[in-house]
């Protein structure tokens, strides 16, 4: 499986992303999660959540003109609440926005995702129109930082 | 990709506790993608958080199903808290400890404990913490068109579970 | 127990349980509304409100069970009866904005951080066991 849980960006900023991820049933690790009920794991959820912060980070790098960007991974997580299953044929639309920044450099980003549902996505313009706060799959807080690597 | 994010069980305390290890490889594709080589550095394959969640999810939903016999689906509801210190990479293990807060109809809260093992030294370190709560689907999900038989606890857990599965 | 001990530890219970700041968990703060708390969120409560007074909470004690029942619901707005069952098995809870338009869907914003501390004091002064 290859590890990447953003299949388009459709909007991207230095303080907030929006993205899209399809959920198919070529995904093998479906098969096993569940055997009879595939739904996209609530941990990807949350992954699709940090590859999105990952582009926000990018993208906030770049405006401050640093240098090289900095490869940060999942320090934390905060009340992040599951809601609705996301099944294959439909998508995952994730919303990640900054908080706040800490001392030690970390970034906390709000971020929640919604379900696409296939009627929505034949009928929007862009798949950017509004979805109803009932199809929430996740929302919750969470904390990007450095990675840390143990010394020996 | 097989969705087994534990390798084996280490410790059971039927109702209270269960201990599991993950060993991380340079086997497992994903990790080639996380990283490989970029802008943000060089190729530098590790753990992601989120399957040591998933790990830690898994260690804690084996533990809460086996206190009404793999009858219930238990389903992850929310993660109040999770910390991940320190990270691991490929030839490190993962020790998932995990023990029920308080369980009811409705669904169950367990806290847990991350640590991880290298060879060259040092023992088990914690690396991290958790506070997961699982969802009793059944009871909490009337109207939600779920099927009769328990998917959650499938097949693929079997050969790790071993007695502490109910006989068939 | 004196109230301001109460409302300090029950802000903390809903502090760790949303992920809030304490300059959100006011007295009038919905749980709903104001905290943004979800269904799971609620169970939560529940079990950290046990840990932190250290009495057993029953089902339907702190919040409803579900009331949806022709006897009690008309077309998703709570009756006559099931106000009053509401209000009867939820002394700690002001309906009075609910009654006012009684959805059922609506139900879930009645709780105030001040209705889980008039909960507690309730529990404590009924000396409640374990």
């Amino acid at each position: 499986m290859h590890f990447r849980l953003v299949d388009q960006i459709l909007e991207c900023g230095p303080d907030r992303a929006v993205t899209l991820k399809n959920v198919t049933l070529a995904e093998e690790y479906l098969q096993d999660h569940f055997p009879g009920f595939h739904v996209l794991p609530g941990v990807f959820m949350l992954e699709a959540l940090v590859q999105s912060a990952r582009l926000v980070l990018e993208a906030r790098d770049r405006a401050k003109g640093d240098g090289a960007p900095r490869r940060m991974v999942l320090g934390g997580v905060r009340a992040l609440r599951y809601g609705n299953f996301v099944r294959p044929g439909e998508g995952l639309r994730s919303e990640v926005i900054v908080d706040k920044e800490t001392d030690d450099g970390s970034v906390v980003f709000r971020g929640s995702a919604t379900v696409l549902r296939h009627s929505q996505i034949a009928t929007a313009a862009s798949a950017g129109s509004a979805i109803s706060s009932s199809d929430t799959a996740v929302s919750g807080r969470f904390t990007m930082r450095l990675v840390r690597t143990l010394q020996f | 990709m097989r969705w087994l994010w534990i390798d084996a069980i280490l410790l059971h305390e039927p109702n209270a506790r269960l201990v599991a290890i993950k060993n991380v490889s340079l086997a497992e594709d994903h990790l080639h993608q996380h990283f490989p080589e970029g802008d943000d550095g060089p190729s530098q394959p590790m753990m992601p958080a989120s399957l040591m969640l998933e790990g830690m999810a898994q260690t804690a939903g084996i533990l809460v199903g086996s206190v009404r016999q793999f009858k219930e689906k238990v389903i992850l509801a929310k993660v109040t808290e999770a910390i991940f210190e320190s990270d691991v990479f490929p030839g490190q293990s993962i020790r998932y400890d995990a023990k029920i807060d308080r369980i009811d109809d409705m669904g169950a809260s367990t806290i847990g404990t991350i640590s991880r093992f290298d060879h060259r030294g040092g023992g088990w370190i914690d690396i991290g913490r958790t506070e997961i709560i699982f969802s009793h689907v059944d009871q909490n999900r009337a109207g939600l068109d779920l099927p009769e038989h328990n998917f959650v606890f499938g097949e693929n857990f079997r050969a790790i579970l071993g007695g502490l599965l109910p006989k068939k | 127990m004196s109230h301001d001990e109460i409302f300090k530890k029950v802000q903390g219970v809903l502090v760790d349980a949303l992920g809030v700041d304490d300059d959100e968990v006011t007295p009038t703060a919905r749980l709903t509304t104001d905290l943004h708390a979800e269904s799971i969120d609620f169970l939560d409560i529940v079990f950290r409100i046990e840990k932190a007074f250290g009495f057993k909470i029953g089902q339907g004690e702190l919040f409803p069970d579900n009331i949806n029942d022709p006897k009690y619901v008309t077309d998703g707005v709570v009756n006559a009866a099931g106000l009053a069952l509401l209000k009867e098995k939820m002394p700690h809870v002001d309906f009075t904005a609910f009654s006012a338009d009684p959805k059922l869907e609506k139900v879930s914003e009645v709780f105030t951080v001040d209705s889980l501390v008039k909960f507690v004091a309730n529990k404590l002064k009924a000396g409640a066991p374990a």
